[in-house]
């Protein structure tokens, strides 16, 4: 655990013990009176903050006569709002009492209004800590799949990201630090997201429309890795850990490590990651049941990176710089392509991705604590990314992507009391694809938004009201529209014509202005328990790739066509041209309902909503086929039969319902043992009939803890039901049940906080397909494995 | 005042949203010009998908005009004022762009042909737009000569003594022409000279200018030595002289494995060697009777270099073969009293063209004997019988060879037109009229690959 005391020393650092006479001293203790240690104290609105010391004490000095709230947090606790009123000249003392919580609390970070599961009107969960550690997988998705609300697009353990209650791709923003992390994973399942979780301290999840927070790419939820690459103290400090995998011979090693001196701060972490072709319990194509494989081609990854960070702390805050370098290697599983099906499995040709990623973070915070402004938070990032996908050792497409970021919240004195800030963003981002997969063309979006959030606490009632207005730009100088051959494969439909032997090109610009809307309440209608209930409106400007896409993408096995083309057909030829329907935003409408318990020794949250999304852009099947247009070389390519074809899939807008709910149950049953039963559930469909692809099935499933000194154990069994709500053209899948489990010995070694540890995943050895991958026919979840690990704290 | 503080900030928010008009958007497509498609569009294998896209680039005499022609109809597509005349005009490395030196204005401009190709990892995706003048420009004192070599373009800026301006060379790529890179590579000398650098991927062969009192140039302009630049960071640094030295060196060529460099003596030899170059001297030989050689013509696909002397009386050829480190006459030879004002190699170096101020095109044609070539004339061509006196001022004839078949095309000022020759017949096969006097013509499209990898 981290050192209390020299945390604490730390901070006093930072607030330095003269000037102003005005001061709060305080016990922080549980219901029976014991004081807690490590908890801390926060003066609301402003950049005040004491951490308690082992018998509970704290001192908050330097405060500003007037009404002030106090938030208090700790680990394993429900948080707590004391309201006092600062006299001037005048050491207030204060007795608080914060009561147990079986279900985690953690503060989303750098948030202008409170955001946690037990507090904030829309559904928030944070996984931080020894939780992290142990669910923490290669891929994000798969990192965040035991989060209530979340399930995996798990595409063969290389690439995944998250899917919030139903909904991922373009509408789920990923942010490291809070900035957009830069990569092009929104525009394809098999694109990996450039960011690692075995070296980040907490992972954030905002369920349902984050607009407000993150912008148009948040309509359906954000997934936000924190870590602390640029320190905010100079304890020093540091975690390492070190795992071997036997499903995959998965080998990791990363750390983090944080110290300083006086003012200034040191930041370093690394990670290195190996892993080779994962087992499969099940020959791993369902077409081919009687294969004798047992391993998914293509899913070996090889993985490392670096983050070097530094900060200046002085009186009223920091400011700080880091860089990171991130390089993976990934294959690209199920990367098949017309015309090789012939080949058997044995000569499948290697594909994989090779990934390079520098990002740069300058991130700062300084309490002004003038007459109106109280923090002044600015964080800004260059990031510049490319990947090249690579066949047979040649470089098939590249993508890149640079993106500038600045943001700046500026939180303003409490005032009548009321809380909150402006928040302030410009992002720009060019990319571009190059190569016989870039179905998109380059181009350039930039966003300038503004945003109000304020929160008030009314009585029992708390208030969180948010706006956002955006202008999202998004210009493409040269969309091409090639003449392309396509036919159905009803009988005696003829082949399309030819193109007319041109390649039309076409310069688009377009302008959106997404405004959103929320207003949310929380009343705490009786102690230990609370209502949420939050409604928002979120607009979302289409992404390039849902617009301007033509060409095939293998990762999906799809000829895509974006939203701005059509299809005409006239005597039986089908002909491509621009598409005469407005391109529109795309608007969520959400009401979201929570109901907790968040004291005693059994807690709650229960959410249930539903979110009515207009002009929901997605892809219809056309029925027609097209030349994949990848041939390789093989001096066979032009044989014509329908195996080197593409299903054409074009982009189009409608109206989808999408409701569902969350549970959440934890029950300490003794200090040392806990039952968590988990279930959540979504419902994704046309409002003109019909269901959207890859929707996640119920899911319900219950974890056990045993946590004592020395021995930890954890018992986690999940089961997936079939989903037959299916798309056109989808087939069902089947329900299966996931039991992992693990165990840690934990002891004190050198100093260091330390545990070794043995984890198994899938211990039935079940063949798991996941409904929600595009890989679901060819790569199910790996089979039985067990890991080894050691970690450290110090 | 106080009190309405936050709700101010939120009418300002909702204010905005309304006056932004509150969820728009808004989108604007503008058709350009669309790309040729030779094939179906899926077959990027084929070799002959840029047969007949070529453009034609040509200057008017007085250089304030430049002309692009599509010679897949012969269609005049566009013609641009040029706010700096152009003294000369080549092609860029790419062939995408016709480069512009206007040594006078100290500028070298870029118009863009319109056709190009762009890597697409396994093929190379073809362009044709609209030809436009770029917005890209070079300035230093005195451009002069332009050297292509490994897809670079090496501009040679001559710089002035009398106003103490020093020479310079910068180093340039189609690509950065496109992206109109603000600060190329560069080598930056210390005093002026009429000089001549050849791009070679990280390395350029440049030459390099003593002090007057150690220079065994006569005039002291032209420099005697040749330097070895190598890529550091974003200039070339000098990594080594060559020990031979070349007095008043003027001309210069180069194919795979050498670079040649007219002397007053003789020619100097660079050898790429595997750790850099090497040096070696090839002295004139006597039928050059006294002249010099001060313009060499080499080709990639060619071993031995074309040398030219203009002798008081009469221009001598002589063919160098750096392998054999032998120069010998060459196997054709101007007429008695005809002086040849244009050369060229073919785009596939089994050809050499010689245009003479007489109007006559002479295609010599290479058999190998052996290691050696022999050059024998494949047919000649009178290009204009009538009456060659009446050159308008400031027009030239020019030669200029398609990179995408056996076809040159010649300008004729006199006549007025630019005639297209198949070099297999040896025939004219075409005729572009021209409203305005030409002073040089240059190629642009996209080349024939020659390389043995064809798909």
């Amino acid at each position: 655990m981290y050192q209390v005391t020299r945390i604490a020393a730390a901070l006093s650092l930072l607030f330095p013990t003269s000037v102003l006479a005005q001061s709060i001293e305080g016990v922080v203790q549980d219901s029976t009176g014991k004081p807690i240690a490590h908890a801390s104290v926060k003066v609301k609105g402003t950049g005040s903050e004491a951490v308690t010391d082992k018998d509970g004490r704290f001192v908050l000095r330097d405060l500003t006569v007037g009404e002030r709230e106090l938030h208090i947090s700790a680990t394993g606790y429900a948080h707590l709002f004391h309201d006092v009123t600062v006299v001037d000249k005048t050491a207030q003392q204060v007795t608080l009492t914060l009561s147990y919580s079986p279900i985690e609390v953690i503060d989303v970070v750098a948030s202008p209004v409170h955001m946690s599961t037990m507090e904030s009107a829309s559904p928030v969960t944070v996984l931080a800590g020894d939780t992290l550690r142990r669910q923490q997988a290669s891929t994000l998705g798969d990192t965040l799949e035991k989060v209530t609300g979340v399930h995996t697009n798990f595409h063969g353990g290389v690439a995944s990201t998250p899917i919030i209650r139903g909904l991922g791709g373009p509408r789920v923003m990923i942010a490291q630090n809070g900035l957009d992390v830069g990569d092009v994973s929104r525009v394809g399942p098999d694109h990996s997201v450039a960011t690692e979780a075995s070296t980040s301290q907490q992972i954030e999840v905002l369920r349902g429309p984050a607009t407000l927070f993150y912008g148009s790419g948040a309509i359906g939820g954000v997934v936000n890795v924190v870590d602390s690459r640029v320190p905010t103290d100079t304890v020093t400090r540091g975690e390492w850990l070190l795992e071997g995998n036997s499903a995959d011979e998965r080998k990791l090693g990363s750390f983090n490590f944080t110290t300083g001196t006086d003012n200034v701060g040191l930041y370093l972490d690394g990670y290195w990651r190996e892993t080779d072709d994962y087992e499969v319990p099940v020959a791993p194509d369902v077409h081919e049941p009687l294969s004798s494989e047992r391993t998914v081609a293509n899913t070996a990854e090889e993985s490392n990176g670096f983050t070097i960070g530094t900060s200046y702390l002085f009186d009223r805050g920091y400011v700080g710089i880091a860089v990171e370098q991130f390089n993976r290697e990934y294959g690209i599983p199920g990367h098949t392509h017309g015309g090789d099906d012939g080949h058997d499995h044995a000569e499948e040709e290697q594909v994989y991705a090779d990934l390079d990623q520098t990002r740069v973070q300058i991130l700062s915070e300084i309490n002004v604590d003038s007459q109106w402004i109280s923090t002044i938070n600015a964080r800004a990032a260059l990031t510049d990314y490319e990947h090249a996908e690579i066949e047979a050792g040649l470089v098939g497409t590249t993508f890149e992507n640079e993106t500038q970021e600045l943001r700046l919240d500026v939180m303003h004195q409490p005032f009548a009391g009321w809380s909150g800030g402006l928040s302030f963003q410009y992002k720009a981002s060019d990319v571009t694809a190059q190569g016989s997969e870039a179905f998109t063309p380059p181009s350039e979006a930039r966003t300038y938004a503004m945003a109000l959030m304020e929160e008030k606490h009314l009585g029992d009632f708390l208030v969180q009201l948010g706006g956002r207005v955006e202008r999202v730009t998004l210009d493409a100088d040269a969309v091409l529209l090639p003449p392309l051959e396509v036919h159905s494969h009803d009988a005696g439909t003829a082949h399309s014509a030819h193109g007319d032997g041109v390649i039309r090109v076409f310069d688009v610009s377009q302008e959106f202005t997404p405004v959103s809307v929320s207003a949310g309440v929380v009343w705490d209608f009786t102690p230990g328990y609370n209502i949420g209930l939050s409604l928002s409106r979120s607009e979302r400007a289409p992404s390039a790739s849902e617009l301007l896409s033509f060409g095939p993408h293998i990762g999906t096995g799809t000829y895509e066509v974006g939203a701005l083309f059509d299809v005409h057909e006239h005597d039986g030829h089908f002909d491509f041209g621009l598409t005469e329907r407005t391109i529109d935003l795309e608007t969520a409408n959400n009401i979201d309902l929570t109901f907790r318990k968040t004291q005693g020794d059994v807690g709650f949250v229960f959410n249930a909503f539903y979110n009515q999304v207009d002009n929901y852009y997605y892809q219809v099947n056309t029925g027609l086929y097209a030349e994949a247009g990848h041939d390789h070389d093989h001096g066979d390519a032009h044989d014509h039969d329908h195996a080197s074809e593409l299903p054409v899939y074009l982009f189009r807008t409608d109206d989808v319902v999408l409701h569902g709910f969350e549970a959440q149950v934890a029950w300490q049953a003794t200090r040392d043992v806990k039952a968590t039963f988990f279930s959540d559930y979504v419902r994704a469909r046309l409002q003109d009939g019909g269901d959207l692809p890859r929707t996640p099935p119920l899911r319900f499933g219950t974890q056990l803890s045993y946590e004592a000194q020395a021995i930890s154990a954890h018992l986690d069994v999940i089961r997936y039901q079939e989903q037959d709500k299916v798309a056109a053209t989808e087939t069902s899948t089947d329900g299966y049940t996931m039991v992992d489990a693990s165990v840690a010995y934990n002891f004190t070694f050198l100093d260091q906080s330390m545990a070794v540890y043995l984890k198994g995943q899938n211990l039935t050895d079940t063949e798991a397909r996941v409904h929600t991958s595009f890989l679901k026919d060819i790569a199910p979840r790996a089979g039985r494995s067990f890991a080894i690990g050691l970690r450290g704290y110090f | 005042m106080q009190k309405k503080f936050p709700l101010q900030l939120l009418a300002a928010v909702v204010g905005a949203a309304l006056l932004a008009g509150c969820g728009d958007a808004e989108t604007t497509i503008v058709e350009q010009d669309p790309i040729d498609v030779p094939d179906d569009g899926h077959d990027h294998g084929d070799d002959d998908h840029a047969t007949g896209a070529g453009r034609l680039a040509v200057l008017s005499a007085g250089g304030d005009q430049a002309l692009v022609f599509d010679l897949h109809d012969d269609s005049l597509l566009d013609s641009f004022s040029l706010s700096y005349p152009a003294s000369a005009i080549a092609a860029s490395p790419g062939l995408r762009y016709a480069v512009l030196v206007s040594r006078n204005d100290d500028h070298v401009g870029f118009l863009d042909g319109g056709v190009w190709q762009e890597d697409h990892g396994d093929h190379l995706h073809p362009y044709a737009q609209a030809p436009a003048l770029s917005d890209y420009s070079r300035t230093a004192t005195r451009p002069t000569h332009t050297d292509v070599g490994d897809d670079q373009l090496a501009i040679f800026y001559d710089g002035n003594a009398e106003l103490g301006l020093p020479a310079s060379v910068e180093v340039i790529t189609d690509h950065d022409i496109a992206n109109e890179t603000a600060h190329p590579a560069a080598i930056h000398y210390s005093m002026a000279m009429h000089g001549v650098a050849k791009p070679r991927g990280e390395y350029v062969l440049a030459t390099v200018r003593r002090a007057d009192a150690e220079s065994t140039s006569n005039a002291k302009v032209l420099p005697d030595q040749v330097g070895v630049y190598h890529l550091h960071g974003d200039d070339y640094e000098l990594d080594v002289v060559l020990d031979e030295v070349c007095p008043d060196l003027h001309g210069a060529a180069q194919n795979h494995d050498n670079v040649v460099f007219g002397c007053r003596d003789g020619v100097l030899v660079a050898t790429e060697t595997a750790t850099g170059y090497s040096a070696s001297k090839i002295s004139n030989i006597a039928a050059l009777n006294g002249a010099r050689i001060g313009t060499i013509f080499g080709n990639e696909e060619s071993a031995s270099f074309i040398g030219v002397a203009n002798g008081d009386e009469q221009v001598h050829l002589v063919s160098i073969a750096p392998h054999e480190n032998a120069m010998s006459a060459f196997d054709w030879q101007p007429a008695a009293g005809r002086t040849p004002v244009a050369y060229s190699f073919a785009n596939d170096g089994s050809q050499f063209l010689v245009l003479d101020d007489h109007a006559v095109l002479t295609v010599l044609s290479a058999h190998a004997h052996g290691d050696h070539v022999h050059w024998e004339e494949a047919g000649t061509l009178q290009l204009n019988d009538g009456d060659l006196g009446a050159m308008p001022e400031g027009g030239k004839f020019a030669l200029t060879v398609a990179q995408d078949g056996h076809y040159a095309y010649v300008a004729d000022p006199i006549a007025q037109h630019v005639l297209k020759i198949d070099l297999e017949t040896v025939a004219v096969v075409g005729d572009i009229e021209l409203e305005t006097v030409p002073a040089g013509i240059t190629w642009l499209g996209i080349a024939e690959d020659h390389d043995d990898h064809a798909h």
